[in-house]
């Protein structure tokens, strides 16, 4: 079923397996970016497709306990991750099943999965990070 | 640099106004600020209307027109500006470089919001960007700050709390707050939780009011009254977007402080009240640290220490701030600047900073990767 959802928005991320992010880098500035500019906004060169890493560690997240947007579990957790490798921190979902596992630089892996709606009100993928239990702090 | 300076300026009460329209509300506040300048509306020369939400939640476009006719304003340049939360500021510092430019003469700045809306839900930055769509709204932005800067300088709940009951205390002396009455730091704490740590009473409420002001070139505002308030400094910054935020911190606060305290030839230490973006209670304590009332980290310690209440070493929010006066987007930063006036002409009622001489308004709007969107900072002096 899963792979009969679109994702949230197109072309951010590849359903897999594996799940992956598609970011760009500038091969100029040697900067990455995600979700991909159009163009680098530090030179204007163009910017090459590139797969962001897989796993980083929590910066940072907040956990909403009232109505959620989109149909998003209630409560759920969302915040940044620092791609180390890739020198950037997004902003992500976190995985809605552990919540009480979430913690500041807890190592933390990419997923995709059926996760509330779109701006149309239909089920949707979005990518979230699951914390590796028992994971370096 | 030609010199300006504010010669009126008014506002209405803060809070739910459902039967009054939005051209009413920023109406008002004109009529009222025309009218406290001693000017007639012939004399002013160009006029800026900030507003937020007015296209979405009511369709309605070029309302600074309306406001400003309704007003007897009519024929001159008229601009209406969005800048999220900073709105009337980015018009403030518009109005202000259509005056030092030697353009203009004489400008007003309204601005007005009606946001209290049945079912209006959490307010989010735009359907189509991906933080919105991945379930980022307004206050797991802050939450997300508010945890960091907990665990990073141990910041604790409590000092976030007496942000809240702080700002509450100051609105008892505000006529014009939306809540007044006196809150603790217990009732702050165990309010309804919204995203951890803050609690509904660490959120500001959603309002409708106006609020506007009359600026002048300060070689001519003796003409009209003779308490003028010079602006030593207007600044607006937008952000970085490294994607590498450090988010315990206000940059945005940081780099636009620098410029406005230079720009003044003032420092921190020469202030003697300030107005924040406080629209969390985390916000008012990162927004100390940016501003350079302490140094980042120590913010939860200074609004422990008392130093930030009225009464002691530097007010921060005599108005009760946006936590307790209310927070009608486009209205909220003419408002700090309203105060402002209010404060060095000795006009500020009971919570009148005494001998108040220089004054800092301070507001920050929207975010992307991390970084403040729009961040705008304004010093007076009387």
């Amino acid at each position: 079923m899963t792979s009969e959802l679109k994702p949230v928005k197109e072309g951010i991320f590849e359903v897999g397996p594996p799940p992956r992010l598609r970011g760009a880098i500038c091969p100029e500035c040697n900067q990455k970016f995600f979700p991909r500019p159009m163009v680098c906004p530090h030179c204007l060169g163009e910017l090459q497709d590139v797969y962001l890493s897989t796993e980083g560690k929590v910066y940072t997240y907040a956990i909403l306990r009232v109505k959620p947007p989109y149909k998003l579990p209630r409560p759920y957790a969302v915040g940044w991750v620092h791609l180390e490798a890739d020198g950037i921190k997004i902003h992500t979902l976190f995985d809605p099943e552990k919540l009480s596992d979430l913690d500041f630089g807890r190592q933390v892996t990419l997923r995709v999965g059926a996760i509330g709606v779109d701006n149309n009100g239909d089920s949707c993928l979005r990518y979230y990070f699951t914390p590796q239990v028992g994971g370096e702090q | 640099m030609r010199q300006v300076d504010i010669i009126g300026a008014d506002m209405t009460a803060f809070g739910p106004q459902i039967e009054t329209p939005l051209v009413e509300l920023g109406a008002r506040a004109a009529i009222g600020a025309i009218k406290n300048a001693g000017i007639k509306p012939s004399q002013i020369n160009i006029g800026f209307f900030a507003n937020m939400q007015a296209g979405n939640i009511t369709g309605e476009f070029t309302v600074g027109q309306n406001i400003l006719w309704e007003a007897g304003v009519n024929r001159i340049p008229v601009f209406n500006v969005e800048n999220a939360c900073t709105s009337g500021a980015s018009a403030f510092n518009l109005a202000w470089t259509s005056i030092i430019s030697g353009m203009y003469d004489v400008a007003i700045v309204v601005g007005a919001e009606k946001l209290v809306v049945p079912n209006l839900g959490l307010l989010q930055a735009g359907a189509t960007e991906l933080n919105v769509l991945e379930g980022g709204v307004v206050i797991t932005n802050f939450a997300s700050r508010a945890n960091l800067h907990m665990d990073t300088f141990g910041t604790t709940k409590e000092q976030l709390a007496m942000v809240a009951v702080k700002n509450r205390q100051h609105a008892g002396m505000n006529p014009l707050a939306q809540f007044r009455k006196p809150i603790t730091v217990e009732e702050v704490l165990n309010a309804p939780m919204m995203a951890d740590p803050l609690t509904k009473l660490s959120c500001c409420p959603n309002a409708d009011g106006g609020a506007a002001v009359v600026l002048c070139a300060a070689e001519l505002s003796n003409r009209f009254t003779s308490k003028p308030i010079h602006v030593k400094a207007s600044v607006l910054v937008s952000g970085i977007y490294d994607q590498l935020p450090d988010l315990f911190k206000f940059e945005e606060d940081l780099r636009a402080g620098s410029m406005a305290y230079e720009m003044a030839g003032l420092g921190p230490e020469d202030l003697h009240v300030v107005e924040c973006h406080d629209a969390f209670t985390i916000c008012e304590i990162m927004h100390y640290e940016g501003l350079g009332l302490c140094p980042v980290g120590e913010g939860g310690r200074l609004v422990e220490s008392g130093a930030t209440s009225l009464g002691g070493k530097i007010p921060v929010n005599p108005t009760g701030g946006l936590l307790s006066k209310g927070h009608p987007l486009g209205a909220t930063a003419v408002a700090q600047i309203v105060e402002g006036v209010r404060q060095l002409r000795g006009e500020a009622g009971d919570r009148q900073v005494e001998g108040a001489k220089v004054y800092l308004a301070e507001c920050m709007g929207a975010e992307k990767f991390g970084d403040a969107k729009t961040c705008t900072i304004i010093i007076l002096q009387n």
